[in-house]
């Protein structure tokens, strides 16, 4: 058993560990159950899919609204009234576009769609074609819904909601009358299960954002381009020398030198050497395993040790320097103790002033790779941390204890394993005992 | 356009700007303070105090606007913004001995506010934090690799004593967490590729090409009451850890854990130097000038790589390393270059940083074999076999 307080500390380093992973797989959790859901037919849920229990951490927000099934008739009769006007809109914007002959609209496969009747069949194949295989997903079109396709498909295109029109099964059948610019015929008011859903897979590129949303995101990067032009030019500006002097101002009615360097600042520079020694570790790593050919190298090897050692002095120096400073923090009278530790979000900084940047991929396999890395990386991270918290913690207990019976000995291994082999494996220890005669 | 105003602002219309300003902020801060609020700050009256509290502690800290997090009263608001702007290292004591209960301060807090939007880019901060994320975002910095997910609960358990098999135990869950983190992770890959592939040609944003998951999402529920599917919408990645200040002290000790870590490492490396610097040293003598010349030479050469080592740590990386979300768009393979980071380059990075990651992880276990063994060496009689697959 381990005494006390090294078992609090290291149980809560360890749960510290399997917290933050646990975090990590419920917001996963959250956009795997969106990422499904987008990719299902579109059709409300009649029995909402069941939400995994949230784990017991509290700031979990259960997304509950996202699989309510659709609401009853006063809703459906509303968006049947919207579903109507949008109809009329594309139908006349459908005529203006086959007279105009096609405008550069990001659809060109409106102007296919727009052409003949015969198109209608290589549209369908074309979208099946783009994704394999589209009969496992929607019921088999039956004669009269052939034509009905295209139009139906014509409409989602210009709709803003790509709700399922047959939602609104219950009384607003009108919905499906609505292609009167072309096939004149009235399509039965179908059964339930003739229902035509909606799949990313198969129409999903027929999907266009709504024009408002365009309208509004072009505008949103407008302004932060300009928002970033103006932030660039304000060097030498009045307003810089004027923060400056009101920065000064603060500084001197403080009463404080002014040399003296913020936690945060502290911080930022404590890890800047905590990788400065990782980096220097690993040289010296590969300066000793390096095997010398001629006197050349071994100076080399030789003066970069040197100059390594150099080095972890001035760092060493530097933290002897923050250490009197965080001293004289501490005889500040603000109150003792508890200091916010990454106060500053990731992404913080000029940077953030443009549109983000992107990041291109060329197929699944490669974000895979690409996602699998940064945990494990990340994984990597979390590991050395608990190595090094686990050495600080273990260690002396062995080194400590004088009885070298198999107590100890028990212990010796239980230490080597986690700190040698990760906890997976053991070794074994045998005690030659003297024959016995 | 980098307009240069040289000319002094007229007095009349930095009178005039002064309430558009604050109309302005009133509109940009979190908690939208009015006007009216700055005013009575300004002359401190009590009343406009908690406001100002609030709305310090809103900037300060880096939550989700979403209301996820949970909210805390005037009075640990009060301390958690005294906290933060110490750290930040705010240079006024008055604001230490203003009262906790957050009844009074309003000016001080002005003031503090000024500070912060004069120091850095408080505003452009803010604004990028509650920007809506339209985009599939994965972010390509390591930041998020440690920090505590929420108030650090002390387990009851951790109380008493623990045997190492406790601690096996967790490590073991630790490796079952990873397990199924990646696999979830492989997951939604595959199926934000299949959004992105389905939906190509859509974007009205020529360059980007096709939906995101958050825009799918919006045309499959315009109602848009969902708000937390429209947020929970991918990245694939946490945005930001979660940050609550109850978080306790971490600045002294992980200065004392970095103090020994490179004491440690300056005994290795004096204990590498000076057989070879011995060593050297009796090997030299009896060359020729062109002795000196290529020592020279060497010395200059290892001079600028160690320069070049030295500004990995200090300049924070080799390439420039981007230090924000980017948003992940599909493109065919031989696409022209130049709209973005290629996920070549990143995934060339993230090896070479796991290969080193590896390697460190492997010193530091080899460290303690050797420790372990040297300890247990002093006793006679044992064999110690390590386990299979070393």
């Amino acid at each position: 058993m381990l005494p006390a307080d090294c078992s609090r500390r290291l149980v809560a380093e360890l749960r510290d560990a399997l917290d933050s992973c646990a975090q990590r797989q419920r917001q996963l959790e959250r956009s795997l159950r969106v990422s499904r859901r987008l990719l299902r037919a579109w059709e409300p849920a009649e029995t909402p899919v069941p939400e995994p229990t949230p784990g017991p951490e509290t700031d979990e927000k259960v997304p509950s609204s996202a699989f309510t099934a659709c609401s009853p008739s006063p809703q459906d009769l509303k968006e049947l009234e919207l579903l109507t006007q949008v109809l009329e809109k594309a139908v006349r914007v459908r005529k203006g576009i086959s007279k105009a002959g096609g405008d550069k609209d990001p659809s060109v496969k409106s102007e296919s769609l727009a052409a003949s009747p015969a198109t209608r069949a290589s549209t369908r194949l074309r979208a099946s074609g783009w994704t394999g295989s589209h009969a496992s997903e929607t019921k088999p079109p039956r004669g009269i819904r052939q034509t009905r396709v295209p139009a139906k498909d014509l409409s989602e295109r210009r709709l803003v909601s790509v709700e399922n029109p047959t939602s609104m099964g219950r009384g607003a059948r009108a919905a499906k009358v609505e292609p009167r610019h072309r096939s004149q015929q009235i399509v039965p008011l179908a059964a339930p299960q003739a229902r035509e859903v909606f799949t990313l897979k198969d129409k999903g590129i027929l999907l266009q954002l709504p024009m408002a949303f365009r309208k509004a995101a072009s505008q949103n990067s407008r302004l932060w381009a300009q928002l970033s032009s103006t932030h660039t030019s304000d060097s030498g500006d009045a307003a810089t020398t004027a923060k400056n002097h009101f920065l000064q101002k603060m500084q001197t009615t403080s009463g404080w030198p002014s040399s003296r360097l913020s936690p945060a600042e502290v911080e930022a520079e404590v890890g800047r050497l905590r990788k400065a020694c990782s980096l220097l570790r690993l040289r010296m790593g590969k300066e000793l395993t390096a095997d010398p050919k001629d006197w050349m190298q071994e100076y080399r090897c030789l003066l970069t040790l040197e100059g390594l050692q150099a080095l972890v002095g001035q760092c060493l120096h530097r933290l002897q320097e923050l250490r009197t400073a965080v001293v004289e923090q501490q005889l500040g009278p603000w109150p003792e103790g508890r200091l916010p530790r990454a106060s500053s979000p990731c992404g913080g900084g000029a940077d953030t002033i443009r549109s983000p940047p992107l990041l291109l991929y060329s197929s699944t396999q490669e974000l895979q790779t690409l996602a699998a890395l940064r945990l494990r990386v990340a994984m990597l991270n979390q590991q050395i941390h608990l190595e090094k918290v686990l050495m600080a913690e273990l260690l002396p207990l062995v080194r400590e204890q004088e009885p070298l019976g198999p107590p100890w000995l028990a212990l010796c291994r239980a230490v080597h394993s986690l700190l040698c082999e990760g906890g997976e494996r053991f070794l074994t220890i045998l005690r030659e005992d003297e024959p016995a005669d | 356009m980098g307009r240069r105003r040289r000319r002094r602002v007229d007095p009349a219309d930095a009178a005039r700007a002064l309430p558009e300003a604050i109309a302005v902020l009133t509109r940009t801060l979190p908690t939208g303070p009015s006007p009216e609020t700055f005013r009575r700050a300004k002359f401190d009256r009590p009343e406009a105090a908690p406001a100002l509290w609030r709305l310090l502690f809103c900037v300060l800290s880096p939550m989700p606007a979403d209301g996820a997090s949970p909210s805390l009263a005037l009075e640990a608001q009060a301390r958690s913004v005294k906290a933060a702007l110490r750290f930040q290292g705010y240079p006024r004591r008055a604001l230490a001995q203003l009262p906790d209960d957050g009844s009074q301060g309003g000016r001080e807090l002005l003031l503090a506010l000024a500070w912060l939007l004069a120091r850095g880019p408080t505003l452009e901060q803010l604004l990028a934090q509650s920007r809506v994320r339209l985009g599939d975002e994965m972010p390509v910095c390591e930041c998020e690799s440690l920090a505590s997910p929420g108030p650090a609960v002390p387990s009851v358990e951790a109380d008493g004593c623990v045997d190492t098999r406790h601690l096996q135990w967790l490590m073991g869950k630790l490796r079952f967490r990873w397990r199924k983190l990646m696999a979830s992770q492989q997951e939604q890959c595959a199926l934000l590729g299949k959004i992105h592939s389905y939906t190509r040609g859509c974007h009205s944003d020529r360059s980007l090409g096709h939906l995101s998951v958050t825009e799918t999402e919006l045309l499959r529920d315009p109602e848009g009451g969902q708000q937390d599917t429209v947020l929970g919408a991918c990245p694939p990645e946490a945005s930001q850890p979660a940050f609550l200040p109850e978080i306790p002290a971490q600045g002294a000790a992980e200065l004392e854990l970095v103090v020994r870590e490179l004491q440690a490492l300056q005994e290795e490396l004096q204990a590498a130097v000076e057989p070879r610097r011995a060593a050297w040293e009796a090997r030299v003598g009896g060359h020729g000038p062109e002795w000196s010349a290529s020592r020279r030479a060497l010395q200059e050469a290892v001079r600028q790589d160690l320069v070049a080592l030295q500004w990995a740590w200090e300049r924070g990386g080799g390439l420039t390393q981007p230090h924000e979300p980017h948003r992940l768009v599909r493109t065919e393979a031989g696409a022209p270059e130049g709209r973005g980071l290629q996920a070549t380059e990143v995934i060339e990075v993230l090896r070479s940083r796991e290969a080193c990651l590896e390697v460190v992880l492997g010193q530091l276990q080899g460290q303690c074999q050797q420790e372990l063994a040297r300890l247990v060496g002093t006793l006679p009689g044992l064999i110690w076999i390590p386990p299979p697959g070393r």
